[in-house]
């Protein structure tokens, strides 16, 4: 430091590397420059022009930024459908550096992270996105799936919920039903089926007059045993296209399930006609058609027709007892511990009275007949699986029998 | 015949002084007087504050655009750039600014914080502008190609650099413009970090070192018209997105006060680091410093293959750290290799800032302490984000010891008051554990490597105050009543032990006189009188046990001694002080007074 140097004007030291007094000097400026005023006013001009430029090099730095990050988030999208999880991360955290608080980029990286099993990393995210705006219904939809996923039920009923009040760009109410939709389809799967019921009967009163998602909800409420509401919404699509086979099918099975089989085979036969590959519908229809054929309890039937039903009733059971024993090895004769043989045993001491015309006349005797029919079905359903056919028709008849719908 | 000469050609002084009375002329004609004073010295120190602010937030608005210019030319928009710009890119950019900084920009090197301190303490406010310039493109050029350095502190000296200029061309009186400096780092600073309270903090914290009203105002101004600045340009939004924070339970802050001593023992490494290296490398060949930054560069770019992270200010990769999106064991690496890197590029030479680095080695500490409690204690533990801002808050008390602007900082941005009780904890742990194994803070550390003794704002914290109860003594003498009758006085005063005597008026106000000089006097004076038409009007000055000595040096003056009275009952005399006892006192507490290392001059 040269501190010796000292100015002749004001005798101060002159810092190191100065030529003169910077206090004194007259080196810099012309007279003007020199008055505090004219340099006040210099100054002003000079902020005002450096405003401009700064304003100009923001503007163009912020429109490079916003190009750069809009192609980067073009790239991760791309790169997200083709199911490329990583690179699509990659994209989107450098479409962020570019774009730093943009919800969507936030909302597709989480994605991404997602996509690639970082949960936490992704949690964080939309945690964050939904700290910032609650009612972004995108964000809470992905958090509901991230609970859902972590099978955490209770958060992911309530992010559902958030879900379905929150904001939605384009179309809300379609988005809203989606979510819905989404919600039931988790309760459906988490074995709560009165809370599904509940949220469908929520999206049906919002429904619009589309066959095609009035069939489609209606199938979701039959899954969660809501077979009226769905029978309503099945017969308001058969309103508006009467020759759908997925309605017809639908309130087809809706009526099956209900115990109204005349009406369940109606509408099964019309769907059969309009498409004869529904193989489960057939099915159906077939059960509900042998539900007709052998239920001897069905009104306004002759009394000789009923003890035959109840006849053939009996000889089905039989044949299914003595199947279901002869499946699991079991010899009716000599198994004394088994309730298949205490059952064959008490048909056997039965069988004697069984005569048509017994059966005919005696409708206690008719009674006690279907009632032991019902109780060897039960048997062995229980001892060798759902029943098929004729059977299934007689283990629906006992259900219908004790009360309980089918 | 006439012979006509040609006319010589004007000097340029001649010029000068026509287009000068030319100018007087207009200005009379218009009645304008420029030179009136409109605004005084006062009144213009403020608005130069706030016009300081304007050009300083102005110029950090550029500075960022042109730290993210460079990084985007040289390493394109990806995040990840390929392997042979990450090795090129560092490297030549450190040749070019070695070259930038040893030809036109000495004095750009360095972080710009004891530069500041040197304009304000060693070169009365005097700051060259060609070094705003220098630091402007060689900081810009060093951290866009990968340094892993900061731009606050540049932004801080850049800012101090137009102030001095603009103090200097208006004329302000030599002490204004030693304080126009550090208004103008504030400015820079708050610009540079988009948060006003922690610039003004750390200017007063570490480059004025006290509180002063006369320069708080205008610091403050300035701060927040750069800040305005900022925010018109480049948003509201802070530098990180900030996470949520609750303490999920008390028992939580044991995990803090774990950050606390991480924080501490990290900082420790990178002062010890740059302690040990730097004067190794200075006192290298002056050709080598040519290379220094480039070699830094290779190998910053060698780290930044596998970790690219670490290249650059990296506060992308600080608002990822606080959202959870690194693994501990990814953020301990990040932590570590960017106390490496940091270390090469500081002490290389290469122009740039620490407080960006200090904040990401914190944020990736906390970050990784956080990721490691979360794992074991889950039901403890809140969110990790919270632990990486806490733990840039501790970096910046145990690296750059500023305890009070590292728990405003934390506080300003994270607008989160509740966050306070982790943030102390935190801090002062770390603060206490740098202190303790390095009692020389880094920038006092950097200032005496460089051969200058500036003042140490944390010894000046540290300094054992001399108060007046140190020096005083009890009163032997007599004290006189002024309304006493001059012979009875004069008969009590020459019983006195002291030569001097008090004399008190009933109202707390003291009055002296040697016991001759009351002799003298009161011979001339008739029979009857009383002592108060003897004495001066004008009250002795009095002081208080614990006024500082310096205070009492001041009040002394020419007396022989001076009253120390109780504050509570101005009557009631404590004690004297007596220039004797001020000067034992000194040379008694004198020793004790510097609890740092300040080491003696070579």
């Amino acid at each position: 430091m040269e501190l010796d140097r000292r100015c002749a004007k004001c005798g101060q030291a002159i810092p190191w590397g100065e030529p003169e007094c910077p206090l004194c000097s007259e080196r810099l400026g012309y007279f003007w420059l020199q008055r505090r005023d004219t340099f006040l006013i210099l100054v002003f001009v000079l902020i005002i022009l450096l405003f401009v430029i700064t304003g100009y090099a923001v503007r163009r730095y912020h429109a490079v930024e916003r190009g750069l990050a809009q192609d980067w988030y073009s790239r991760g999208e791309q790169a997200l459908m083709a199911g490329h999880a990583k690179a699509a991360l990659a994209d989107f955290r450098n479409a962020l550096a570019y774009s730093r608080d943009n919800p969507l980029f936030q909302l597709r990286l989480a994605q991404a992270l997602v996509a690639t099993e970082r949960v936490p990393e992704a949690r964080t995210y939309l945690l964050n996105l939904r700290e910032r705006d609650p009612g972004n219904g995108p964000v809470n939809l992905e958090l509901a799936r991230l609970a859902v996923r972590e099978r955490a039920t209770p958060e992911a009923v309530q992010y559902f919920h958030d879900a379905v009040y929150s904001d939605w760009d384009g179309n809300p109410a379609v988005r809203r039903r989606t979510v819905r939709l989404e919600l039931v389809d988790f309760l459906l799967h988490s074995d709560q089926e009165a809370a599904a019921r509940a949220e469908l009967i929520a999206v049906a009163s919002n429904l619009p007059p589309d066959a095609k998602l009035q069939t489609q909800v209606g199938a979701l409420l039959m899954k969660a045993g809501g077979y009226d509401d769905a029978l309503r919404l099945f017969r308001q699509a058969l309103a508006a296209e009467p020759r759908s086979a997925p309605a017809l099918v639908g309130a087809g099975e809706c009526y099956f399930q209900t115990g109204q089989y005349t009406q369940a085979q109606r509408y099964l036969n019309r769907a059969l006609q309009q498409d004869p590959n529904l193989t489960q519908a057939a099915a159906m229809r077939d059960t509900a058609r042998a539900v007709l054929d052998l239920d001897p309890f069905i009104p306004r039937l002759g009394e000789q027709e009923r003890g035959q039903r109840a006849r053939e009733a009996f000889d089905q059971a039989m044949t299914r007892l003595e199947a279901c024993a002869a499946q699991r090895g079991i010899d009716l004769q000599s198994a004394h511990d088994d309730p298949l043989h205490t059952l064959y045993a008490q048909a056997t001491t039965f069988q004697p009275s069984m005569r048509q015309r017994s059966l005919s006349r005696d409708s206690e005797l008719l009674s006690n007949t279907m009632d032991l029919v019902f109780e060897i079905e039960k048997a062995a359903s229980q001892a060798c699986g759902e029943p098929q056919g004729l059977d299934l028709a007689l283990v629906l008849i006992a259900r219908q029998q004790e009360g309980g719908r089918p | 015949m006439t012979s006509t000469s040609p006319t010589p050609p004007a000097s340029p002084i001649a010029t000068h002084t026509a287009a000068r009375a030319a100018w007087d002329k207009l200005r009379k004609r218009i009645g304008w007087e420029p030179e009136s004073e409109m605004l005084g010295e006062p009144q213009l120190f403020l608005l130069l504050a706030v016009i300081i602010g304007l050009i300083s937030g102005l110029a950090v608005v550029l500075f960022r655009i042109a730290i993210d210019w460079t990084r985007l030319s040289v390493f394109g928009s990806d995040l990840t750039p390929p392997p042979t710009r990450t090795l090129l890119v560092p490297t030549v950019g450190g040749l070019i600014v070695a070259f930038l900084v040893i030809k036109f920009f000495p004095r750009a090197r360095g972080s710009g914080v004891n530069q500041t301190k040197a304009a304000l303490y060693i070169y009365d406010g005097f700051i060259p502008f060609n070094t705003v310039i220098g630091k402007f493109v060689c900081c810009a050029l060093a951290i866009g190609t990968g340094q892993s350095l900061g731009p606050e502190d540049p932004s801080l000296q850049m800012g101090a650099g137009i102030a001095s200029a603009l103090g200097r061309r208006l004329r302000l009186s030599r002490e204004k413009v030693r304080l126009i400096a550090p208004v103008g780092a504030a400015a820079g600073l708050a610009a540079a970090f988009n948060a006003p309270i922690s610039a003004v903090l750390f200017v007063i914290e570490e480059v004025i070192g006290k509180w002063t009203a006369g320069v708080l105002g205008a610091v403050v101004l300035a701060a927040v018209s750069s800040v305005v600045v900022v925010r018109w340009f480049l948003g509201e939004q802070p530098l990180f997105r900030i996470p949520e924070y609750h303490l999920v339970h008390p028992a939580e802050l044991l995990a803090y006060a774990a950050l606390g001593v991480i924080g501490g023992i990290s900082s420790l490494i990178l002062v010890k680091l740059i302690g040990y290296a730097r004067p190794r490398l200075k006192a290298l060949p002056r050709w080598s410093q040519y290379f220094q930054p480039a070699v830094a560069g290779l190998l910053i770019g060698v780290i930044g293959l596998g970790l690219p992270q670490v290249m650059g200010a990296g506060y992308d990769f600080i608002d990822q750290a606080m959202h959870d999106e690194f693994t501990w064991r990814m953020l301990a690496l990040l932590a570590a290799f960017k106390i490496l890197s940091t270390s090469f590029s500081f002490v290389s030479g290469t122009p740039g800032g620490m407080f960006a680095p200090a904040l990401f080695i914190g944020a990736m500490i906390g970050g990784a302490v956080g990721s490691i409690e979360h794992h074991f204690f889950p039901w403890l533990t809140g969110q990790v984000g919270t632990y990486a801002l806490v733990g840039m808050g501790t970096l910046f008390a145990g690296f750059l010891r500023v305890p009070m602007t590292s728990v405003f900082m934390v506080l300003e941005v994270s607008g989160n008051y509740s966050i306070i009780l982790p943030v102390m904890i935190s801090n002062t742990i770390a603060y206490l554990i740098s202190r303790h194994y390095q009692p020389t803070a880094l920038f006092d550390l950097l200032s005496r490597q460089d051969g200058t003794d500036l003042p140490s704002m944390e010894e000046r914290r540290e300094e054992v105050s001399v108060h007046v109860e140190n020096a005083m003594r009890a009163y032997q003498g007599t004290v006189l009543n002024i309304e006493e009758p001059l012979s009875t006085a004069l008969a009590r005063a020459d019983a006195s032990a002291e030569d001097f005597v008090f004399v008190e008026d009933g109202t707390g106000k003291w009055r002296g006189i040697k016991k001759e000089e009351l002799r003298r006097q009161a011979a001339q004076m008739p029979e009857g009188a009383t002592l108060r038409s003897l004495l001066p009007e004008e009250a002795l000055p009095h002081l208080h046990p614990d006024h500082v000595l310096e205070e009492a040096l001041r009040r002394l003056g020419d007396l022989p001694l001076l009253p120390v009275v109780n504050r509570a009952d101005f009557r009631k005399l404590e004690g004297v002080v007596t220039l004797a006892g001020i000067l034992e006192a000194y040379r008694e507490v004198g020793p004790r007074r510097f609890k740092g290392t300040r080491p003696q001059p070579a």
